[in-house]
């Protein structure tokens, strides 16, 4: 078995869309994905909304089939499972516990609703390992028979993630998985991630647009832009020497809780987010990039760099190059 | 006028439900001075959005605000009448909200919703309303004014109805801005962009601006000064530099600590939380109301409710720990981790 839980090669999802006046348009929503994941590894996925990364999601857990491209989950072609299988694979944590459960089913129907759709088990195996899931979760017991209602948002996202592991899957996708929580919520389900993380060597993708989260529990971090990665790699080399200018400003852009922290000045970036209807020549990026000159507006730039990639014509941090010197952050 | 914009004394907001009160805020004291940022914050449930609500006067109708006074550059509005109310609200102080998709009407062009607050303000023409509209909208940035007056919100991106939601809220040049979450939908190269033009803005028209935010970034990034509350009652003010460089409240600490900030918090470090849920609000407080969550908690802290008391340097606190001891575990908070993995 290779050591890549999940790898997509030249994965594109295009949606047809109609305007008003009959007109036919594509949406291109992945444009060229390569990624791969290594078993027990998390990959953070981060980007503005729109960029794609949920399109990302939904076809990794086989709710959208990729356009084109290739989708192997471990090892095998994603289309060649079928979908209980699939699902015993791969398992998703969706940001909203509110809108996620059941309201009318109790959490232990809910957290043992993916073993009773498989038929794993009878009745009380399955009630035992329901108990189990909770507790690896921190679920009190006493909360086994309530109903969503009566939890708390954290209590609630602690059931989404019981839910997901109770079939055991190798792959889980958190989508915004705290987002929705509140500060002191958000920080109990971050420790339970990577608890489990740890302890059943998951692999993980984590979309998140909190970059502080994202570097707290991602190996791997990949930057998306309207439908493709523009730079991927170890969390720490992209979080300290980002290459791209985009990554580059969305890690200026966070905003730290610190005494003394200023307001960041982000060059080019006022502009508009462009329309995946209509992406923009060259390199997607440049009616943004403070660096673009004509060959980015002519030519997209290659995939450079193995570890860590990027796509740019003008890499941040590059000895010798155009730019060599990041411009210094300024501070008011 | 070198008097505050707003003073409000003894806030208290209540809920009659069956069989009993919700008390959502518990007598609230703010001061903000002209072209200050006062950033009131907290987790869902703390009573920061009905704050704000009872000083726009847009309480919902179950619930009663009662106050020893609100007053807006002076005049004492706890008791103005409805019409008062729709004359200052829009004019003289105005807010802005978390979500511009719902706080914008969808069946109404941007100019004409735009042109309905100052005809109701002011005795304008149609053309003057339309070039203060266009001039407003030019200020925060955004491109091709003149045609975006004749879309419709949803024709605009997020970042777009939300520079549209300020300069609405700045047609009639107010004393005081009241936003609730102002980038909370945004993404983050957006929230950084919108954070900067309501302070741009602020400086240069000395408006007084109350954020309402549960982000410490973004305190951390425009305030002046930080209210911290918690379940209703204020526990925590000071300067933002101040109490976000030592937070005396151990509910301050906590958040603070249930945060990863990259290039301090270690990759896969156990973050600190708080634990246990916001109480709910009914009665009276008979003691602290953050003593179940506490780790420092003592015997004291149950003998009756905690006054907010002056500790100095402009800060208080509401809370029976000494303000400068020093001598805190920083490591209390992430102790619940490894009792609840081990349970």
């Amino acid at each position: 078995m290779s050591a890549e839980a999940l790898i997509m090669r030249g994965v594109t999802r295009d949606y047809p869309v109609g305007t008003a006046f009959g007109k036919k348009q594509t949406l291109r929503a992945l444009r060229g994905i390569d990624l791969s994941v290594r078993r027990g590894q998390t990959l953070g996925l981060v980007g503005e909304s729109g960029c794609g990364k949920s399109t990302l999601a939904k076809i990794l857990l086989g709710v959208e089939e990729a356009s084109s491209g290739e989708v192997l989950v471990e090892g095998r072609p994603i289309s060649e499972y079928g979908r209980l299988d699939r699902a015993g694979l791969i398992q998703p944590v969706f940001q909203d516990p509110y809108s996620s459960l059941n309201p009318r089913m109790t959490v232990e129907a809910i957290i043992a609703a993916p073993l009773q759709v498989r038929g794993v088990g009878d009745g009380a195996s399955r009630r035992r390992r329901t108990r189990e899931v909770a507790a690896q979760v921190g679920l009190p017991d006493h909360l086994i028979s309530a109903y969503p209602s009566q939890l708390s948002g954290g209590q609630r996202q602690r059931v989404a993630i019981a839910r997901a592991l109770i079939g055991e899957p190798k792959i889980l996708i958190c989508d915004e998985p705290t987002s929705a929580l509140d500060v002191s919520v958000q920080s109990q389900i971050l420790n339970l991630l990577h608890r489990l993380k740890r302890e059943l060597d998951l692999t993980m993708i984590l979309i998140s647009h909190n970059l502080a989260v994202v570097n707290h529990l991602a190996d791997e971090v990949a930057v998306m832009y309207l439908g493709q990665i523009v730079e991927c790699g170890p969390s720490e080399e992209v979080f300290a020497r980002a290459r791209h200018p985009y990554s580059d400003a969305l890690l200026k852009a966070v905003l730290p809780p610190r005494a003394g922290a200023r307001l960041p000045e982000l060059h080019g970036l006022e502009a508009e987010f462009p329309s995946p209807l209509n992406p923009p020549s060259g390199c997607a990026f440049h009616p943004r990039c403070q660096f673009a000159d004509s060959l980015c507006v002519e030519r997209a730039p290659e995939r450079k760099g193995d570890d860590h990639f990027y796509r740019c014509h003008h890499p941040l941090g590059k000895a010798g190059g155009e730019i060599t010197a990041r411009p210094a952050p300024e501070t008011v | 006028m070198d008097g505050p914009i707003l003073e409000v004394e003894g806030l208290r907001v209540d809920i009659p439900i069956d069989g009993g009160v919700l008390k959502p805020v518990r007598r609230v004291d703010l001061a903000v001075a002209r072209g200050e940022t006062v950033a009131i914050v907290g987790e869902s449930g703390c009573g920061k959005s009905l704050t704000a609500l009872s000083i726009m006067g847009l309480l919902p109708r179950n619930a009663r605000a009662t106050s020893d006074c609100i007053r807006l550059n002076g005049e004492d509005v706890s008791k103005a009448s409805r019409r008062r109310w729709r004359q200052l609200r829009g004019d003289r102080i105005a807010m802005i909200f978390q979500d511009p998709m719902t706080a914008l009407d969808p069946c109404y062009r941007i100019g004409d919703q735009m042109f309905e607050i100052l005809r109701q303000h002011r005795r304008v023409t149609k053309g003057e309303a339309r070039a203060r509209s266009v001039e407003l909208l030019r200020k925060v940035g955004v491109p091709t004014p003149e045609e975006r007056l004749s879309q419709y919100p949803h024709q605009l991106s997020g970042g777009l109805r939300q520079r549209v939601m300020i300069a609405m809220a700045l047609l009639c040049e107010p004393e005081l801005i009241i936003a609730d979450e102002p980038t909370t939908a945004l993404d983050v190269t957006i929230q950084a962009q919108i954070l900067r033009l309501l302070r741009d803005i602020q400086r240069e028209t000395q408006i007084g601006l109350v954020l309402i935010t549960h982000d410490l970034g973004v305190v951390a990034g425009v305030a002046d000064r930080i209210v911290v509350m918690y379940g209703g009652e204020v526990v925590e003010t000071g300067t933002c530099d101040d109490v976000l460089g030592a937070p005396l409240h151990p509910y301050t600490e906590g958040l603070m600590r249930s945060i990863p900030v990259t290039g301090e918090t270690a990759r896969g470090e156990t973050l600190g939380f708080i634990p246990g849920v916001v109480p709910r609000q009914s009665g009276e407080l008979l003691r602290c109301g953050f003593l179940e969550r506490c780790p420092y908690a003592r015997e004291e802290c149950a003998a009756g409710p905690v006054a907010l008391r002056d500790v100095g340097a402009g800060r208080s606190m509401r809370c029976v720990l000494p303000s400068d001891d020093g001598v805190r575990d920083p490591d209390i908070w992430t102790r619940f981790e490894s009792e609840e993995a081990a349970s």
